[in-house]
């Protein structure tokens, strides 16, 4: 496994668009909190009419709420690493160092898996990096620490995670059926809104069908939680329903892969 | 002789195209076994299933007497087609990942990169190599892991006349270590020069399989020049002679079976002619092929 993970790797540290897409990635994981607190003492600055409220003590980056919040917004960054993992497979394809591969002696399935350790590091790296920001900035923004549980809502973290990697894998799929990467990183794009654009035109007695189309699934992981700051009803917790539905995705996903490299001629 | 490679029956479609038709063949170890065959006549797709990349329809082969399978290709050095590499790695690190792949040991690599003078480039990345550079460096890589089988599949395709001496000197000296190397090429002469035994395809078919010193045998045919002006004349009696053709000044003479040009030559030294040239000319691989050609049209 290690020995997959190793070949994988030292075909992309090697590669320029693998470190400009991350540091960018990290980057901006690391200015989202830092900037909404500017933004939130802008507001205070400006004088910004909140009914007497002190806009800084909207508890955005405070415990617990910090965890679904940051959680949500980063899920929207989660493109930089598709990209990287479509680089990384559509240039074996293009390269036809894929083929090579295999007639150096691994097989398809070591081939599969090789880039799947390493959609799985990116995802662990990005969820560490991802607690390590939330976990710094609720100790700082939290008001007073004492009376809060800094890991309530803490699920919202291997959520994340479940979210990026079946997000890579599906991109992966998308990379092994077009094999084109400006082409795949295209649709990955459009796919989103297809989705949600089929989803509009389902029957309301059908609508439920829709929570079921692969993206949804994976977005219905962490639900969108501001609205609770306007006093809405949100779902505060993560779905055991979404997590198998995502979960007989992510199955699904790497079975196609293999059932499309199995059967190709490379 | 044990056997290296036994294929039995194989058969591969595409779509309507049937790119190779019940191929059956056996290499043995030691061989230089050339695949000869005109530009799609189905060599690549063979080697290609032979080493995984393709799906066959129908029939079997096995290596080493055993199935096809990773273990197996990690003993063999294969380049199908053109050299694959990453472009923006160096030498070195793109054998590291084929030496990781294959378990090769990594002291290999500095070894290998002598073998085919890659050594002082090593650290330069691979898309700045010339097509000379990128063929030897896919030798060294196919070498790296010392296998037992070498696949080359037209090792000197776009080179220029030096680098492909080169190439057939590197091939001669890894054959003479007792490798085992499947050739795949059309070219005749190049598959002459190197191959020990040989086979023809075409459309997918086997026209031929057998050894390139069975091709130099047989009955010879010598040209002859000669300033006596009796020459024909006293050719044509010559029992031993098949067939006498005059070609501008030249006489083409075919001798029967164990007959050869000295031979010939005493016989005319007898008759009080001398010759000024004496020239035997070898039955071609070149000859044989295109006859084998015509004669699969013809059928």
């Amino acid at each position: 496994m290690l020995r997959l993970l190793r070949i994988d790797l030292k075909k992309l540290t090697n590669y320029r668009a693998f470190w400009v897409l991350n540091i960018m990635y990290g980057l901006l994981i690391f200015s989202i909190p830092v900037s909404v607190m500017e933004f939130l003492k802008w507001l205070k600055v400006k004088g910004a009419e909140f009914e007497g409220f002190d806009p800084m003590r909207i508890p955005v980056l405070h415990f617990p709420d910090i965890w679904q919040n940051i959680t949500y917004v980063y899920t929207f960054l989660k493109i930089f690493l598709a990209i990287v993992v479509i680089i990384s497979i559509s240039n074996e394809y293009s390269y036809k160092t894929i083929r090579q591969n295999i007639i150096d002696g691994m097989s398809r399935v070591d081939f599969i898996k090789s880039k799947l350790f390493t959609i799985l590091l990116l995802s662990l790296g990005s969820t560490l990096f991802v607690f390590i920001t939330g976990l710094l900035t609720g100790i700082i923004y939290t008001p007073d620490l004492s009376f809060t549980d800094i890991f309530m809502g803490i699920e919202f973290v291997p959520a994340y995670f479940l979210d990026l990697f079946t997000y890579m894998v599906f991109a992966f799929l998308l990379t092994v059926l077009l094999k084109r990467s400006a082409l795949t990183i295209f649709i990955l794009l459009l796919y989103t809104p297809i989705e949600y654009a089929i989803s509009a035109y389902i029957p309301e007695s059908f609508a439920f069908i829709a929570e079921y189309f692969p993206l949804h699934a994976i977005n219905n992981l962490i639900e969108f939680p501001f609205a609770k700051y306007w006093f809405q009803e949100i779902q505060d917790f993560v779905s055991m329903s979404a997590v198998g539905v995502v979960l007989l995705y992510l199955v699904l996903f790497i079975y196609a892969i293999h059932y499309k490299l199995k059967t190709s001629d490379l | 002789m044990d056997t290296v490679l036994k294929i039995d029956n194989l058969t591969k479609h595409y779509g309507r195209i049937t790119a190779v038709k019940n191929l059956s063949l056996e290499v043995k170890r030691g061989n230089v076994f050339g695949i000869l065959g005109p530009n799609g006549s189905g060599k690549t797709t063979t080697l290609g299933i032979l080493l995984d990349v393709i799906n066959k329809t129908s029939g079997t082969f096995s290596w080493f007497g055993q199935p096809p399978g990773k273990e197996v290709r990690k003993k063999i050095g294969a380049i199908l087609e053109t050299p694959i590499f990453y472009p923006y790695l160096s030498a070195v690190k793109n054998l590291e990942i084929v030496a990781e792949i294959k378990g090769a040991p990594k002291e290999n690599i500095d070894l290998v990169l002598q073998k085919v003078e890659l050594y002082e480039r090593r650290f330069d990345k691979f898309r700045t190599y010339s097509l000379g550079m990128k063929q030897r460096l896919s030798i060294a890589s196919a070498l790296l892991c010392d296998p037992e089988v070498m696949i080359l599949d037209e090792p000197t395709n776009g080179l220029d006349p030096q680098g492909i001496a080169e190439i057939r000197e590197l091939i001669k000296q890894i054959a003479k270590e007792g490798k085992t190397i499947i050739l795949a090429s059309h070219l005749l002469d190049e598959v002459q020069k190197v191959c020990t035994h040989f086979c023809v395809l075409k459309r997918g078919t086997l026209l031929y399989t057998g050894s390139v010193e069975d091709v130099n045998k047989g009955v010879e045919s010598v040209e002859v020049m000669s300033e006596a002006p009796e020459t024909q004349e006293v050719l044509e009696t010559y029992n031993k002679a098949t067939k006498v053709v005059e070609d501008s000044g030249k006489f083409v003479v075919t001798l029967v079976e164990g007959t050869h040009a000295s031979d010939l030559n005493a016989y005319l030294f007898s008759k009080g002619i001398t010759v000024s040239h004496l020239l035997t000319q070898r039955k071609s691989l070149e000859k044989q092929f295109l006859e084998l050609l015509a004669e699969s049209d013809n059928a």
